[in-house]
């Protein structure tokens, strides 16, 4: 069911991708323009996709709610550290990511929020002082 | 004799001071890496790029400290098969076919050593020959016209991935999708902005480096996230750490054999390191099992597979540096990284900028020599570092990862795109869909499309312009082979899995 379900998704997106790809135009000089590449890449994406959708191939076992919970956690770590990150200034971020990454892995609590406090600063001044690659020590909204 | 003289001038490339500071640390993170179960060379590699950019070194410099990460990876992958019957990577599962029963026999000091010494034969060996051919290949490449280059390409999406038994529409696939990837952003050559959806973020495309540190990365800790239940095995203990060298001399031809066909399947575009470790393994088994002791501690079954693999990674690298086509899975990630370090990898390299190419050969056989002697009286140190908890280990380099493509752009955008081909590469991963082709497809469709379009601005809009010079010929019939090949495999391995259900049933 899940190569069915990927197979539909990359059509969906091949076909868009294929039909999107006429509304680039040719420009002086330019004997094949912009649109015909994407349509070599779409057309042979929307067989290939189909015949997945038709006549899928291998067995798929997707983990169960004990698991996805723990990626679930850690998807929103990440992401939220994306958006935290220049606010927050690295360090603590930082800390924060690998503290959460560190409990959903297995790690004690205060063992994986200690590794945090240790790694968060610690790849700060690694990075900051020593390689000197800016970033931010407290953020926007300490700072 | 010219081949000396430019080795003996890469030499003096690679040994600067921080040239082999570089070595010996790459050296020694890539064997850590490479034995750490699960994180092979394709992901540590992918990991450390970032690194490599915030040190901000020259090109010379950054792929001689990832190509020392990359045969280190080689290295350390066996350390963990012999020990603890787990792969590092895919490469080394040859590996533990008898390294582990050796293991268990008390032997596992016998059978680190004697892998040890199979990697150095292996990987030296390879090494030669990419002194002596990657400058023929190059050469016979500067008559490459776009036309041939645009055979070229596909010869490499056709054979990269497809002969490694999966279903070779998925492989296919991933190598469109990564062409689609690649027309993202502006085209070179009208000028116009394609698929961008009017995001200025998305003109400049998608940058490689962001893509394959998410989707090999990123998804590795998604990944693991659902094995952390599993208890690890404890490793086996290793009574002494200098090798005998009566068990190793014993193996010396299963070396020499299984580095003559490990290399020859990482020349192969896209075969790489896997190929060659099951191919070195499957010749030699059929040479030297007269008495069915394969699978159950033959050395001869250690020493070929490493030998295998490791040449097939020093193979690989020759149609990387001579044509720009990657030979594997790591050097499509090497590739990348040049790309995005302004040096165009192809037969120009060369002549372009001899002090890369040949600093990096030189330093490729001093780390040879660095990794021997690390890995003989070193390997209790590596297998007590093989033994730090995921739960520490993964989180650190999540965050390393994310600082590293954050130093290269500065760009939220590029971090919240990683975390995106993150959960692309997990989904694909589960469904069995090999990620490589779909990195070489973003690294090499601007390059495939702008190939075919120069080839039609040549022949005014005749198509047969593609199949009028004897090399595109030739490269079409060897891409109408591997895809021969690689569909009989798949319906083979069809046919074999209907067959084991039915006597399971």
């Amino acid at each position: 069911m899940s190569v069915r379900l990927f197979g539909a998704a990359v059509f969906a997106i091949a076909a868009l991708y294929t039909l999107h790809s006429q509304t680039y135009q040719i420009t002086f000089g330019d004997v094949l323009g912009p649109s015909v590449f994407p349509l070599i890449v779409g057309i042979p994406m929307m067989i290939l996709s189909a015949s997945l959708v038709i006549f899928p191939t291998g067995q798929v076992e997707w983990p169960g709610r004990d698991r996805l919970w723990r990626q679930a956690v850690a998807l929103a770590a990440f992401v939220g550290y994306t958006l935290v990150m220049e606010e927050l200034g690295f360090p603590i971020a930082t800390a924060a990511l690998i503290a959460i990454v560190g409990i959903v892995m297995g790690g004690a609590p205060w063992r994986a929020i200690a590794l945090g406090a240790v790694f968060g600063p610690g790849l700060w001044a690694l990075f900051d002082k020593v390689l000197g690659l800016p970033l931010d020590f407290l953020g926007t909204l300490f700072g | 004799m010219e081949v000396l003289s430019l080795i003996g001038n890469g030499f003096l490339v690679a040994l600067t001071p921080l040239n082999i500071g570089l070595l010996l640390m790459g050296c020694f993170v890539g064997t850590l890496l490479g034995a750490l179960p699960g994180l092979g060379p394709v992901n540590g590699v992918a990991v450390l790029i970032p690194l490599t950019f915030a040190f901000g070194f020259d090109p010379t410099s950054s792929l001689i400290l990832l190509c020392a990460v990359y045969f280190g990876c080689m290295y350390g992958g066996r350390i963990s098969s012999i020990l603890l019957n787990i792969p590092g990577d895919e490469p080394a599962i040859m590996t533990t076919l008898d390294g582990y029963p050796m293991a268990v026999q008390g032997q596992a000091a016998n059978a680190l050593a004697i892998s040890g010494v199979a990697s150095f034969v292996g990987a030296t060996i390879a090494v030669i020959g990419l002194s002596l051919f990657a400058p023929v290949l190059a050469r016979a490449a500067i008559h490459f016209g776009p036309a041939d280059y645009f055979a070229l390409y596909i010869l490499a999406f056709a054979t990269i991935g497809g002969i490694a038994g999966v279903d070779p529409r998925k492989t296919l696939l991933s190598a469109l999708i990564g062409l689609m990837l690649a027309t993202v952003g502006i085209d070179p050559i009208s000028g116009v902005p394609r698929y961008t959806m009017d995001n200025f973020h998305l003109y400049d495309g998608i940058q490689p480096i962001v893509a394959l540190v998410g989707l090999f990365a990123i998804s590795e800790i998604l990944l693991l996230l659902e094995k952390t239940a599993k208890e690890r095995p404890k490793a086996i203990k290793v009574d002494r750490w200098l090798p005998q060298w009566s068990a190793i001399w014993p193996t010396r031809w299963a070396m020499l054999r299984g580095s003559g066909v490990g290399f020859v399947a990482g020349v192969l575009p896209g075969a790489g390191a896997s190929l060659g470790s099951f191919m070195a393994y499957v010749f030699e088994k059929q040479k030297s099992n007269a008495k069915g002791t394969f699978g159950k501690g033959d050395p001869r079954g250690v020493a070929a597979p490493e030998a295998g693999n490791n040449a097939a990674a020093g193979g690989a690298l020759i149609p990387m540096l001579s044509l720009g086509v990657p030979g594997s899975g790591t050097t499509a990630v090497l590739l990348a990284m040049l790309i995005s370090l302004n040096v165009q990898p192809g037969p120009l390299l060369f002549e372009r900028q001899p002090d890369l190419v040949w600093g990096l050969v030189a330093s490729l056989y001093l780390a040879n020599i660095a990794l021997l002697i690390l890995n003989l009286p070193m390997i209790g140190i590596f297998t007590r570092l093989m033994m730090t908890p995921t739960w520490a280990l993964m989180p650190v380099v999540a965050a390393i990862t994310f600082v590293g493509v954050y130093g290269i752009s500065n760009s939220i955008f590029d971090l919240e795109l990683m975390v995106f081909f993150g959960v692309i590469g997990y989904i694909m991963r589960k469904l069995d869909i090999s990620l490589v082709p779909l990195v070489l497809g973003l690294l090499l469709g601007g390059d495939m499309e702008r190939a075919l379009r120069r080839a039609m601005s040549i022949s005014a809009g005749d198509w047969g312009i593609l199949i009028a010079s004897p090399i595109s010929i030739t490269l079409y019939v060897l891409t109408a082979g591997f895809l021969a090949l690689s569909v009989w495999l798949a319906v083979r391995d069809h046919k074999q899995s209907k067959a084991e259900r039915l006597t399971e049933g």
